[in-house]
């Protein structure tokens, strides 16, 4: 329905910055980004360098200090807080680093909890939410704690509940920083699964260059910067340049 | 249910042991609020009661006379009749009554154990009546009819008799009977007392009663009296309380007369035992009561009882005068103001640290729940969403707390009501601990508990609703 061309999540000169103690810290320095339909978005950078920040801004959890965000070509800097909240709940699927998966409640609860958040039909929720914990291989878990799954199964929880509302994209702040090796692999197979057959729009953000190696499109952040975006064809020249930097730099 | 009232109820049942607590403490605080409340309003009862039926109007007495001894025994008047005179002269729409009061305990345990206790007002059947209307209080028997026994011969006096010569001492007690065929003084009694003693007080039966007789000096007759009618006040204390017995058979039991009849002398010469009644003076009274075209109590109480007073004051200089509104100053405003200032003051330390206690509580969850927040918010939870989690919580506490806290009273009140718990009261009476409920107070209990509670959680809740989402997601991470 939307215009293939416009982009999905626009940041046009976006800086945030934060005082603190009266020292103005730049977390972001005039960054302008498109997020497009379908893409796989991985950010790389140093800790500090604004990954996180930008995350925000893209998913409307923060305002920028400076500059725009537009979310499918609309301004998001004039609407006010209420319809903010309710825009981000419709349009941004969240998957965290420590899952936050609400302890007492189901699998199945958790998944359906921001289809209720933003009114819709229990009944249809919980049938949608079914499909998708099908999807993402928890299925038979669905009537267990949240808690009592393992870190790997918790994160796949949370991706089926990025999923319920049908977002424009998935925003995932270091999705596998708290899973070993291999969970960490599996979730990223998901998503990229997810990104391959569904055309879900992901933007994510690890510290782990084997990660970001899933992304399909790379951004390289540093002091607030976008120092490098790229295709493919130039992840390999990101991670040189990634490399450059000391190894104790990155997290 | 809507986000709001399940996440409240999450957090209600991950935290049910401590609101558990504060319920029950703020419940208790609202339970003994309720009692108390109910107890005062029982007793407001009881005295509004006691000084109508007690006082009219107005009360005059001896100028020794405080405004206890109104209750029990009280200094004589010589000239009682005099003075009810002089007032219904001066103020001829006023109607006036001479009353003799008397102390009394009754046997109504094991063989002649005198064990409770009552005040015996003296009232004249025809002129009294219409300040009192006790006759329309009968519920049981009759009231006093022209052709009672009144004056029986009993004599109060204590008489000592020194033997002369070899002659022994003699003593002639008070209460002893002088005459064999004497018939017993009528006596009408509360409901309640014959409620208490179903199988000693009923009407008909004979009692023998011991009597104080004096204010000062108290001195004691024994007599034998038959209850000829039972009375309800309306109030079942009361009815406990006070008793009455014609005037003129109460002013001979207290010796208000001379002793008639030649054949009596005084000691030094010998014994004599005859025929000796007593005289009464009829002009001898303890209490005079003034009582005006309408009851006072329901016009401009404090108005009209102050302009009474003291237009008596004019007209008796020198005599102690109780308006009805001063007994009520005295009876109930001494008690009620204490009681309830004390009342509301100790519930509001409690129910203020109950509320602190609150906000504590939900500080604490909404630091530990900071993550769980920021992910609400992230999925589009409004902060109105987040701040009514909380106020739920807070609206459930309270209305919790309130509705056992009645719960609690209701089930105090028909236990005690159940047993009958008493109290000694004044005059050493026996009176029974009774409440009377008002809806002021359930409303007070239901809504000042919610109110606080709301408030309490209106803090955390305006806290946890303004935690900006990236805050809250971020904190979370470090907590980890
Ligand atoms: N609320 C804040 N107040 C002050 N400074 C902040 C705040 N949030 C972030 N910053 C600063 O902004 C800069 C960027 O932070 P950000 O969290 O975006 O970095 P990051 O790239 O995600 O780092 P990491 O890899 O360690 O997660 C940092 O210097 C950080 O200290
Ligand atoms: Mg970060």
């Amino acid at each position: 329905m939307k215009n293939k061309r416009m982009p999905l999540i626009e940041l046009r000169n976006v800086s945030k910055i934060y005082t603190q103690y009266g020292t103005e810290i730049v977390a972001l320095n005039n960054v302008s980004l498109k997020v497009l339909p379908g893409e796989f978005v991985s950010i790389v950078g140093p800790s500090g360098s604004g990954k996180s920040t930008l995350l925000h801004c893209m998913g409307l959890l923060d305002r920028p200090t400076k500059g725009k965000v537009f979310v499918e070509g609309r301004d998001t800097s004039k609407i006010t807080g209420k319809e903010i909240a309710t825009l981000r709940g419709k349009k941004i699927g969240f998957v965290f680093q420590n899952y936050n998966l609400i302890p007492r409640l189901t699998v199945l609860d958790n998944v359906i909890l921001p289809g209720l958040i933003i009114g819709k039909d229990e009944a249809k929720l919980t049938s949608k939410a079914l499909e998708l914990l099908e999807e993402v291989g928890i299925k038979h878990r669905a009537d267990h704690k949240g808690v009592h799954l393992s870190g790997g199964e918790q994160q796949r929880v949370a991706i089926a509940r990025a999923l319920i509302n049908d977002p424009i994209v998935i925003i995932a702040d270091e999705p596998t920083g708290a899973l070993d090796s291999e969970s960490s692999s599996e979730i990223m197979e998901l998503l990229a699964k997810l990104n391959k057959d569904r055309k879900v729009t992901i933007v994510f953000v690890s510290h782990d260059l084997d990660i970001a190696r899933y992304g399909r499109r790379n951004i390289l952040l540093k002091d607030g910067k976008i120092i490098k975006d790229s295709k493919e064809s130039r992840l390999e020249e990101i991670l040189k340049e990634a490399s450059k930097t000391s190894k104790e730099v990155w997290r | 249910m809507s986000i709001s009232r399940s996440f409240a109820w999450g957090e209600i049942k991950e935290h049910k042991f401590i609101y558990a607590i504060i319920i029950v403490v703020i419940g208790l605080t609202m339970t003994s609020f309720i009692l108390e409340n109910a107890y005062l309003n029982y007793m407001m009862q009881v005295v509004n009661d006691t000084t109508k039926i007690l006082t009219a109007d107005a009360a005059i007495t001896s100028p020794e006379c405080n405004i206890r001894d109104l209750y029990g025994t009280q200094p004589t008047i010589e000239n009682a009749r005099e003075i009810a005179n002089r007032i219904e002269k001066a103020l001829p729409e006023y109607k006036t009554a001479i009353r003799v009061t008397a102390q009394a305990t009754y046997g109504a345990g094991a063989s002649g154990e005198a064990v409770d206790g009552c005040t015996i007002q003296g009232i004249n059947p025809e002129e009294d009546e219409k300040v009192t209307n006790i006759k329309n209080k009968i519920v049981e028997g009759r009231f006093f009819e022209k052709d009672d026994p009144i004056l029986r011969g009993h004599t109060p006096l204590y008489i000592e008799v020194k033997g002369p010569g070899n002659l022994p001492d003699f003593t002639y007690g008070s209460g002893q009977r002088l005459l064999k065929y004497d018939k017993p003084y009528p006596i009408i009694v509360g409901a309640t007392a014959a409620k208490i003693h179903p199988s000693i007080i009923k009407v008909g039966n004979v009692l023998n009663i011991i009597i104080s007789t004096s204010g000062r000096g108290t001195k004691y007759a024994t007599v034998t009296v038959k209850i000829i009618g039972l009375y309800e006040s309306g109030t079942p204390t009361l009815d406990a309380m006070i008793w009455f017995m014609h005037a003129d058979s109460l002013r001979e039991i207290k010796g208000y007369g001379e002793i008639k009849g030649n054949e009596w002398h005084i000691p030094g010469v010998g014994t004599f035992r005859g025929f000796c009644p007593i005289e009464v003076d009829r002009n001898i009274g303890d209490t005079i009561l003034v009582k005006g075209p309408e009851p006072l109590h329901q016009l401009d109480p404090i108005g009209q009882a102050e302009q009474l007073k003291n237009a008596l004051e004019s007209i008796v200089p020198g005599m102690k005068i109780f308006s009805w509104h001063d007994l009520l100053v005295y009876a109930a405003g001494s008690m009620q103001d204490v009681v309830t200032i004390m009342l509301w003051g100790s519930m509001a330390v409690t129910l203020l640290l109950c509320g602190a206690a609150i906000k504590y509580v939900m500080d604490s969850i909404v630091i530990r729940k900071t993550r769980e927040i920021g992910s609400l918010k992230a999925f589009g939870a409004r902060d109105r969403t987040i701040f009514k989690i909380f106020l739920y919580q807070g609206l459930f506490i309270g209305s919790l707390a309130g509705i056992l806290g009645i719960l609690i009273s209701v089930l105090v009140m028909n236990i005690i009501n159940w047993y009958g718990v008493s109290v000694q009261f004044i005059a050493g009476t026996q009176l029974d601990i009774g409440f009377v409920v008002n809806w002021l107070t359930i409303v007070i209990a239901l809504v000042l508990p919610v109110l606080l509670s709301i408030l309490a959680a209106s803090m955390p809740a305006k806290r946890a609703s303004m935690l900006p989402p990236v805050e809250a997601l971020r904190k979370g991470e470090m907590a980890l």
